[in-house]
């Protein structure tokens, strides 16, 4: 006997609880988890890139890669995410997130064929340290769960972007466009590589 | 057929759009303690979230197995809600993300889940949930209409996401990596993360 | 067709639920809890208010506010040379208090009437001046949610549209016996809403819950084999029960008081969200009619009869228990 909620009622509903704060339910949080969720995967360029490599990359291998990625994808990362939580240290994030970078647009603009087992074990460490880095700068007051849907759903559509741009390699203008991406995706990788190693010196 | 499809999905896009920015409690204020049951978990993420992954890893596994959560899903909502009244409240938190992992590996994996587990899991996640509703009861709420209310959209949400999940995926016709048996395998691929990342968060703070 | 039968008796089990449980709460939308407030202006812009009906949570502890250019304390109000004009509303609406009436009268012109709910929180007060926009938009809020609030909170209504489609099925049947049903009862809701009939409301509730068994009675004769007359002719039952179920829905309609030349707007918006929760209900229903048929969950043959007896039952215990209170008036 679900309440389907009709659209009077909801303004009605809406404009009420705009109205009267006290109402706020215990959740709420949500909004704002979700929100951070989501945005976190995409504001940092080099995450961001990477992501959509990943994808791409997948795409280029075929199957069994182009559908057990994003399978798995999320959950790595969710994985690398619990070890950035919990705080366990890994040697050198900034530096490793930039390589991953930079070896898979060179993956991309190369069209490198690893055997599957080979490519999964280098996404897999690659999708670790990203998740990791994550996880470290969790907002603390964020709602769990609303932070992890956003996350993972964020982190999956990047993905499949990658994917769908991935399938472009169809046609031979495409495979070039795609091998261009690669050679920027590599290129940003450098420049954030530097400025890693530089952050070192 | 094509016409009741159609008004079924749009009537679960109501029902999801619905709920979600709806206040419980001002339903209740409104439309008394029932349809606050009903909305309750309706704007509750991890009731939208453990529902959802429990009737499409249901909805997969065809309607022979499925079908007994129509029964267990709401008798388990029902009975949780029981617990937490006689034994109090606790933080739901945990199970919860480890119900999530679970079932998202199991429905990642593509697993054929005998009947008798998933109705186990689907009991417990329904245990779970159940009494996590009944936690901030205010001490006016009418205990009777509210588990009449949960019970009550616990079952026709589980039935219609079983329904809705075996028609998407066309059960045993199709192959193990058609896109359609990908789609679903990769929604448990990300509720496992969820359920994961869950879990962290919660054993962080 | 047994995997309908199932789906009819989990739907009937739920709407069971509902109808029993939800009557002494629930159902306060045909009982409601209301106060009225009058104010009587006594110069221009100053008024004396007065509760003509205590709300039962007594009237100190109603949390009341004015437009902001008037001044409160009762029994007085002072509006100054505005007068009275701008929102008010009452915060502490609840489960104990659904529903106020604000009677306005002034000096020169009609008195005006304004119901503030927990679906309606604020109303405005307008001038004397002829509606404008603002004041059909207002109209059409506090209605449609008024008629959709009754609708979901009328087990009763609700049952018997739930075994109308039990006989009927899907389909254009059920279309044109839906639609029957909702012609007839808007007819005698505007009916009794103008006055041109009128129904003591307790022997009509005792109807309406008849109305249910009689249904409860064609479900059981059609699964015997017999065609009743439902069966037959879906949209004249359909019809001729909408009309009692309208004058039980007017009867709500008719405590609130409504300034005679709204009324037929009112009606109107009362009405469509009437038809909004109904269809709802419908839609709700045939959804899950379609999932259980997917889903192949049939009935054991030996339930097969058992949704119609409780129908039956239900209706009949709400019978005798309305019958009573026929008597206890009498």
């Amino acid at each position: 006997m679900s309440l389907r909620l009709p659209l009077p009622l909801m303004t009605a509903i809406v404009s009420s609880a705009l109205m009267q704060p006290v109402f706020a339910h215990e959740q709420a949080g949500v909004a704002g988890g979700l929100a951070s969720g989501l945005l976190h995967p995409v504001t940092g360029i080099d995450h961001l890139i990477a992501m959509v490599a990943v994808g791409i990359w997948g795409a280029q291998l075929g199957a069994p890669a182009i559908w057990i990625l994003p399978i798995t994808f999320p959950l790595v990362m969710a994985i690398g995410g619990v070890l950035g939580v919990l705080h366990v240290p890994l040697p050198m994030p900034e530096v490793m997130i930039a390589v991953s970078a930079v070896i898979l647009g060179i993956a991309v603009a190369a069209r490198l064929r690893l055997p599957f087992a080979a490519a999964a074990i280098v996404v897999a460490m690659f999708a670790i340290f990203h998740g990791h880095a994550h996880g470290a700068e969790l907002p603390r007051a964020a709602n769990a769960l609303a932070y992890g849907v956003g996350f993972v759903t964020a982190t999956g559509l990047l993905h499949l972007c990658g994917i769908a741009i991935g399938t472009l390699t169809r046609w031979p203008a495409g495979e070039r466009l795609i091998q261009g991406l690669g050679a920027g995706i590599a290129a940003i990788g450098c420049y954030f590589l530097a400025q890693g190693v530089g952050a070192f010196a | 057929m094509k016409l009741n499809s159609a008004r079924l999905l749009i009537a679960t896009a109501m029902l999801l759009a619905g709920g979600s920015a709806a206040e419980a409690h001002i339903v209740a204020a409104r439309l008394g303690d029932f349809y606050m049951g009903v909305v309750h978990p309706l704007t509750d993420l991890q009731d939208v979230v453990l529902w959802t992954a429990t009737g499409v890893l249901a909805g997969t596994l065809g309607a022979a197995k499925g079908r007994w959560l129509i029964a267990v899903f709401p008798l388990g909502l029902l009975f949780g809600l029981l617990l937490g009244q006689v034994f109090g409240a606790a933080s739901t938190q945990l199970a919860d993300a480890a119900m999530m992992l679970a079932i998202g590996l199991l429905l990642a994996a593509a697993a054929q889940v005998p009947t008798v587990l998933l109705c186990a899991m689907a009991f417990a996640v329904a245990v779970i949930r159940g009494a996590a509703n009944g936690a901030d009861l205010a001490p006016e709420t009418d205990r009777l209409l509210f588990a009449a209310g949960l019970t009550c959209v616990g079952y026709a949400a589980i039935t219609l996401t079983m329904a809705l999940t075996a028609v998407f995926k066309r059960t045993s016709s199709d192959s193990a990596t058609s896109w359609r048996a990908i789609a679903v395998r990769a929604l448990g691929g990300w509720i496992a993360a969820i359920g994961l990342m869950m879990a962290s968060l919660a054993l962080a703070t | 067709m047994r995997a309908i039968q199932y789906l009819r008796l989990a739907l009937l089990a739920l709407t069971l639920a509902l109808a029993v449980l939800i009557r002494p709460s629930a159902l306060r939308a045909h009982e409601a809890a209301m106060g009225v407030l009058e104010f009587r202006e006594v110069r221009p812009g100053a008024f004396v208010g007065r509760w003509s009906i205590e709300p039962s949570i007594g009237a100190s502890r109603v949390d009341l506010r004015v437009p902001p250019h008037c001044f409160l304390r009762l029994p007085e109000m002072n509006c100054g040379a505005k007068g009275l004009v701008g929102p008010i509303t009452i915060t502490n609406l609840g489960s104990n208090m659904s529903v106020v009436l604000i009677k306005v009268v002034p000096i020169e012109g009609e008195p005006r009437s304004y119901t503030i709910s927990t679906a309606n929180p604020v109303v405005s007060v307008l001038g004397t001046g002829a509606p404008t926009l603002e004041v059909w938009l207002e109209l059409a809020r506090t209605y449609v949610n008024y008629g959709i609030d009754h609708i979901l909170l009328g087990a009763d209504h609700l049952l018997f549209v739930l075994g109308l489609i039990w006989i009927v099925g899907g389909g254009w049947r059920l279309v044109k016996t839906i639609t029957a049903f909702t012609i007839g009862h808007s007819a005698s809701l505007a009916a009794a809403a103008f006055g041109l009939i009128g129904v003591p409301e307790r022997p009509l509730n005792a109807c309406i819950a008849l109305s249910i068994a009689f249904v409860g009675v064609e479900i059981v004769k059609q699964q015997r084999g017999e065609i009743g007359l439902t069966a037959r002719y879906p949209w004249i039952v359909a019809f001729s029960f909408g009309l009692v179920h309208g004058i039980g829905f007017a009867s709500a309609l008719a405590g609130l008081g409504l300034e005679r030349r709204l009324l037929p707007a009112a009606l109107l918006f009362f009405n469509i969200g009437v038809e909004i929760g109904q269809l709802a209900f419908v839609l709700l229903v045939l959804a899950l009619i379609w999932a259980h048929r997917r889903l192949d969950a049939v009935v054991p043959r030996w339930g097969e009869a058992l949704p119609a007896y409780l129908i039956g039952s239900v209706s009949m215990f709400w019978f005798f228990g309305r019958l009573a209170r026929v008597f206890a008036v009498i």
